[in-house]
């Protein structure tokens, strides 16, 4: 099963920005790429640096700490230390919130 | 079948042979290192795994070269690279043959001479197996010795005070990486130690270690004598280059091109060991983990034939305590530098400039800049030193535009 948790609201994350946010126990990102919204883990798979703290240029965040690279879209790693993917997850913006599908466990 | 060979199972070299096979390269593959563990990052020993923080990190999980059919000959110390029969010369006399070979065999770290620096007790850092001695006699320890300043040796000071021990560090210079930062940015890393509680020692060096069949102090040229329960004796690397043999050209590494090609052309080098023509810098051999991560990747498609130039800027990082610092570019003889931010609140960045050109970025705690001005440095800029000033300027601005 799977559902549709709000973490925060509408247009709470700017173009060009990264924002970390909880679902559950979840830590997950939410990056804004020209107006398109993507979300994935929080934590770098390599060391678990926030990603949130990284930089994102187009659609690729880099880790502040070791420089590991994910592509937000599809959470491969590409580039740097890290060798395993970022979960990826489908956002949307209803009714004024922000909401995340995510599994259950 | 084509049998591609990695000699040298560190960040490089275990990078380089996974990149051969994740590129799509389906010959044979060999990766012979002389530590008995699949390749592992160090960054950490000096850091998180120092302090029991982390465990090993691997550059890929150990039973991953097995379920992609590299052959792995770890524990096993590679004697030469016989250019003329084009074969990798083991110990105990087998002969590993190749198509193309990868010298990655790192370096290892200098041993001065000392007296007393083969007693128990005085420890240097390199390999896990150092860090794990250093771990255990730190745990019996209230106090330790150590020998360098330059980034090892300040991140393990940082570490060993944050475990609760107290660390007298003494240095030959003035300031810490005086050579490479100056003594304005290295005053910052010594201030740094200082309120962290290190006592510091400049322009200063060991002369020898004394103790009863184990460390019990250092007595140092000028006379001091320091004690302690364990010393730590960091004062740089040289690069590990006997495999070369009189086959491969050696100087000061195993010179290779700027494609990371040696004078020989199916052997290349890569890591800590490679004197690269740097189109930017010129030949530089350089000893940080992005760089032997980087050309891996790089080599190994240029053995599959891309033929592409290497031209990355240089990156690292070190945590001491709570500072993040980061530098990246390479330069020796600086004679303008522009700050932005305090280097007194310890956020900063400084650029190094010679002739108007950013040659080199320095930061403590101002995360973007540094790797936000390396496609400046590899574009040879000259920015204004108003932008580099203002901490308000996004240095992605000043990029070129792309072609």
């Amino acid at each position: 099963m799977s559902e549709w948790v709000k973490v925060g609201s509408a247009g709470e994350v700017p173009d060009g920005e990264v924002t970390a946010f909880s679902a559950g126990d979840r830590q997950i990102a939410i990056a804004n790429v020209e107006g398109d919204l993507h979300a994935f883990d929080e934590l770098c798979t390599h060391q678990q640096c926030s990603l949130a703290e990284g930089e994102l240029e187009g659609t690729t965040i880099e880790c502040a700490c070791h420089g590991s690279m994910f592509d937000v879209t599809s959470g491969e790693a590409i580039g740097g230390p890290a060798v395993d993917p970022l979960g990826v997850y489908q956002v949307k913006e209803e009714d004024g919130e922000l909401r995340v599908l995510v599994e259950e466990e | 079948m084509t049998t591609f060979v990695v000699v040298g199972a560190g960040e490089a070299g275990g990078t380089a042979a996974a990149t051969l096979r994740e590129e799509g390269f389906d010959g044979e593959i060999v990766l012979i290192g002389a530590e008995p563990m699949a390749p592992y990052e160090r960054p950490p020993l000096s850091k998180e795994y120092l302090r029991g923080e982390s465990d090993h990190v691997f550059v890929r999980p150990p039973e991953w070269y097995g379920e992609h059919a590299i052959r792995t000959r770890f524990g096993t110390r590679a004697e030469r690279v016989n250019v003329e029969d084009s074969v990798v010369e083991l110990e105990g006399g087998e002969r590993v043959p190749y198509d193309q070979v990868v010298i990655a065999t790192g370096s290892r770290n200098r041993r001065p001479p000392i007296p007393g620096l083969e007693l128990p007790g005085v420890f240097d850092l390199r390999f896990a197996p150092n860090a794990d001695a250093i771990k255990e006699a730190a745990e019996n320890a209230t106090k330790a010795v150590l020998v360098g300043m330059g980034f090892i040796g300040a991140e393990v000071t940082a570490s060993l005070r944050q475990l609760g021990l107290e660390a007298t560090v003494i240095e030959a210079t003035s300031t810490p990486m005086e050579r490479v930062l100056g003594p304005e940015l290295g005053g910052a890393i010594a201030a740094l130690h200082r309120d962290h509680g290190v006592e510091m020692i400049f322009n200063d060096g060991a002369e020898r270690f004394e103790g009863d069949g184990r460390f019990e102090a250092m007595v140092t040229r000028e006379g001091r004598r320091i004690e302690g329960d364990f010393a730590v004796v960091g004062v740089g690397v040289e690069p590990v280059t006997e495999v070369a043999g009189d086959g491969v050209p050696v100087d000061n590494g195993i010179p290779v091109d700027a494609t990371l090609r040696t004078a020989v052309e199916n052997v290349w080098a890569v890591g800590d060991v490679a004197r690269h023509d740097h189109p930017v810098f010129g030949p530089i051999r350089v000893e940080h983990f992005d760089n032997a991560l980087k050309m891996g990747e790089r080599v190994a498609k240029n053995m599959l034939g891309a033929g592409a130039v290497f031209d990355d800027a240089h990156w690292f990082w070190s945590d001491q305590y709570d500072a993040k610092i980061e530098m990246a570019g390479f330069a020796t003889q600086w004679d303008d530098m522009v700050v932005r931010g305090s280097i007194e609140d310890r956020s900063f960045s400084a650029f190094l400039l010679k002739d108007g050109q950013l040659l080199s970025t320095f930061s403590m705690n101002r995360k973007f800049d540094v790797r936000r001005s390396m496609p400046l440095i590899s574009a040879r800029l000259r920015p204004e030193r108003e932008q580099l000033a203002d901490p308000e300027l996004d240095l992605r601005t000043l990029r070129p535009p792309k072609e």
